[in-house]
């Protein structure tokens, strides 16, 4: 028995492992039309440089900006407004969103 | 060369320059033209977004008449103390500058919408290919009883920014002590929901600080609110005692305002103030109705466009269209004009035209520190704009929350300033 549930943990891991080696690249499918599209709801509250009240997010590094909309649309930061605009997001339009960002002039 | 001769040389000439520069250009000769009435929230984004996303494909017009805008957002923070009358005020130098955008100051008189001519209240008038109509509210002036143009400099509106709030300001720094401060809220629909609550909130602030022993009665068209249960309980909380909030089934409907007296009758009570603020009922500004494009006071539209439902080359943004579950705000308006925008080019250069996507937030200031804000996802229904998803503060979220949200609206109107504006 203690052998089976080693060997499937072993078999687990080796799964999640494999698994993080052929992630998912998170910018699969960026559109950069689209990006400039959406990157209008985003305008009406991030400036361009200014990070008081609302961070700048022009210029940043696009898995950044990737990975920041998966953690609001899965609830795992806080901001209502954040996790609100990011649920309503697909993985096509983060990933367009995270392009078009990290194509501004910071 | 005659002065016929010399005129046919120009025009030749303007047209080779422009079939070299732009050949794709379906209309010939000359750019497509795009005119866009009003530069609040709503037109200036439009302009700026269609002008600068289409990178000089398109020729874009603002008519406008004021030179500065004074933000209708962030103006119950001015009256409050919290921001200086320059702070809320924008030139529109940048979208020339920057975009191309014609900024003409002027009145947009009527829409001949046949042969596509907006006539202004120089005498001029000006093509269009597509027209943009983002004019906001006009009040009705006669909607309640004893209201009038003449009556709003003793008992302000001060729904439509600038000079209105200055002087309501100025009457609420000038109250006897322990007077009394009565507000009537307009009958929905009206523009910026949490409005007539944000003001309350913000005289409250500067009574408590400058005349404590003063009251606030509110005599309200309505039985309830937006953001009621935030607003009520921040009043107990800031201005324990002073606020006094009475629905339409209580005082059973305003009867009638009396400027001279300064008095609001109702069915259950004569109500003596020493400044009223008083916001009649509202309707789309008056080019929406002048260019046929109403049903009733407000325009409805295409969700999927914002284009109006009378005429498919006119577009009406913000407080004048029916965006159904959208309230009439300025966050609101500014996300319709960039959905207006994108079709628009879509319809004049064959760019690509992306599925409308809708969103607002209003972020409300109950006194120092204390941040409110309430917001949805919209999308475009076959018939009306639908809630996707929505969220509001909660009423035990704590001190640090709630100056996190005040920050956050800090940060949003330098955002959308910066989005109409620059």
């Amino acid at each position: 028995m203690v052998n089976f549930v080693f060997k499937f943990f072993i078999a687990i891991s080796c799964l999640l492992i494999f698994r993080g080696l052929l992630a998912e690249p998170l910018l699969d499918g960026a559109d950069f039309d689209y990006g400039e599209y959406l990157s209008g709801q985003c305008l009406t509250c991030h400036q361009s440089s200014s990070d008081e009240g609302i961070p700048a997010i022009n210029g940043a590094e696009a898995l950044y900006i990737a990975k920041k909309l998966i953690l609001y649309k899965n609830k795992e930061l806080e901001n209502e407004v954040m996790q609100l605009v990011a649920s309503a997001l697909d993985k096509e339009q983060i990933a367009s969103l995270a392009i078009y960002f990290n194509s501004l002039e910071k | 060369m005659n002065n016929l001769s010399r005129r046919s040389f120009v025009s030749f000439a303007l047209a080779s320059t422009s079939l070299l520069a732009m050949p794709a250009i379906s209309t010939g000769s000359a750019r497509p033209k795009v005119v866009v009435v009003g530069g609040g929230a709503g037109g200036a984004t439009a302009a700026r977004y269609i002008a600068k996303d289409s990178k000089g494909a398109i020729d874009v017009t603002l008519i406008e008449a004021s030179k500065h805008y004074y933000t209708c957002f962030y103006s119950n923070l001015y009256l409050g103390g919290f921001r200086d009358y320059d702070s809320i005020g924008h030139s529109y130098d940048n979208l020339s500058a920057n975009h191309g955008v014609n900024v003409v100051h002027d009145w947009a008189i009527s829409v001949d919408s046949a042969a596509r001519k907006v006539r202004l209240g120089s005498g001029a008038t000006v093509s269009y290919d597509r027209l943009v109509l983002s004019p906001g509210i006009d009040i009705k002036y006669d909607s309640i009883d004893g209201y009038s143009v003449e009556a709003q400099t003793k008992m302000p509106h001060a729904w439509k920014s600038g000079t209105q709030v200055k002087v309501l300001r100025d009457q609420v720094l000038s109250m006897p002590k322990g007077g009394t401060f009565a507000m009537v809220p307009p009958p929905n629909p009206y523009r910026c929901p949490p409005g007539p609550y944000e003001r309350i909130s913000m005289v409250a602030h500067i009574l408590k600080e400058r005349n404590p022993t003063a009251k606030i009665v509110v005599i309200d068209p309505k039985n309830k609110f937006s953001k009621q249960g935030l607003f009520m309980a921040g009043w107990e909380k800031h201005y324990p005692g002073m606020v006094e909030w009475i629905d339409n089934d209580t005082h059973g409907g305003i009867k009638n305002v009396n400027p001279e007296t300064m008095e609001i009758e109702t069915d259950l009570d004569t109500f003596k103030a020493d400044v009223a603020c008083v916001v009649p009922a509202q309707r789309a500004g008056a080019i929406a109705m002048n260019a046929g494009v109403t049903d009733g006071d407000w325009s409805p539209i295409v969700p999927a466009s914002m284009q109006t439902k009378a005429d498919g080359n006119i577009y009406v943004l913000g407080d004048a269209s029916v965006a159904s579950a959208m309230p009439k705000s300025g966050f609101s308006a500014n996300s319709q004009a960039k959905v207006a925008a994108n079709h628009i080019r879509g319809e004049l250069t064959d760019s690509r035209v992306f599925p409308a996507k809708f969103s607002n937030t209003c972020w409300s200031l109950v006194a120092t520190n204390d941040g409110i804000k309430v917001g949805a996802n919209y999308k475009a229904g076959e018939e009306k704009i639908e809630v996707v998803d929505k969220f509001v503060s909660k009423t035990d979220e704590g001190n640090a929350k709630r100056k996190k949200t005040y920050e956050e609206s800090i940060g949003w109107y330098n955002g959308i300033t910066t989005d109409m504006f620059s």
